[in-house]
């Protein structure tokens, strides 16, 4: 049962890893065996998917609603957006 | 769901739609106007290029973020000062002193029990994470933002760059690393010292 045990290096990279494919039940049952014993390790996982959810919600612009895109750069990036058209 | 209809290729309309909250989404992250319009412009002009991508998956408004977002982290690396010609293979960068020999945690993941709550403290870690990414090597942070930021499959990314799917994954692992200890010292590390 030795290679049950993934160092805290293996698991951070599979953990990594289970973000951004399926991983099999060996890798699966790796890390949670892992996390179960190491806070460590557990952090990490739960900060990781703390920043992916930042990432996913930061799309709030609607929370200045006074400022909008002042009429001279309006003008600009259409000059520029139709000169790229032709 | 088709592939988006050629009949909404149309930038000018977008800057009429989308004009305004792509540049209050910029001016927020940037805080400055003359730059925030560049930006708006950057990324009408990169989706107006690109619009054979979208995938018509998400709204025009969620790819033109997307975009933006990828703008934002390029004006900050254009911020700093000095930077290098980086490799694609070269992410070994900044990761030795994080495990020992016996590959257990040397640099110990904090306890970040004081996460944002407010708006206000949530845009202030945005920034702090555009910082960030503008620090990493660029490609790094590229294939970063691709996958988070903008939700392309690893696959995607690995036809765009060229590069096998393991190298990406490697990658991302690095980004991932990176990010964290970043934003453990300037955030939670810095909450920590201010109260």
């Amino acid at each position: 049962m030795r290679h049950w045990l993934f160092s805290c290096k293996k698991i951070t990279a599979l953990i990594s890893l289970s973000m951004d494919k399926e991983l099999s039940l060996y890798q699966r049952m790796g890390i949670r065996f892992h996390l179960m014993m190491c806070v460590l390790c557990r952090r990490y996982r739960k900060q990781l998917f703390f920043i992916r959810s930042i990432l996913d919600h930061d799309d709030s612009a609607d929370d200045q609603p006074c400022k909008i895109l002042p009429d001279d750069a309006h003008r600009r990036i259409k000059k520029k957006l139709d000169e790229e058209q032709e | 769901m088709v592939a988006a209809d050629i009949q909404d290729h149309d930038a000018v309309k977008w800057l009429g739609l989308y004009g305004d909250a792509l540049y209050r989404f910029a001016i927020i992250r940037v805080q400055d106007s003359f730059a925030a319009e560049d930006l708006v412009q950057e990324t009408l002009l990169a989706a107006d290029r690109s619009y054979e991508n979208f995938s018509g998956k998400s709204t025009v408004r969620t790819w033109l973020t997307g975009i933006l977002k990828h703008k934002i982290v390029d004006y900050y690396r254009r911020m700093k000062p000095e930077q290098g010609d980086e490799n694609i293979e070269d992410f070994a960068y900044g990761m030795d002193d994080l495990f020992d020999k016996k590959e257990r945690w040397k640099v110990k993941p904090g306890d970040w029990s004081g996460d944002p709550k407010n708006l206000f403290e949530r845009k202030e870690l945005m920034t702090i994470i555009y910082g960030c990414l503008a620090e990493m090597p660029g490609k790094m942070s590229t294939v970063y933002t691709m996958r988070e930021l903008e939700g392309a499959e690893t696959s995607e990314i690995c036809e765009a760059f060229q590069i096998g799917e393991n190298n990406c994954w490697v990658i991302l692992y690095r980004a991932r690393m990176l990010l964290r200890r970043c934003l453990e010292v300037n955030w939670f590390g810095g909450k920590k010292e201010r109260s």
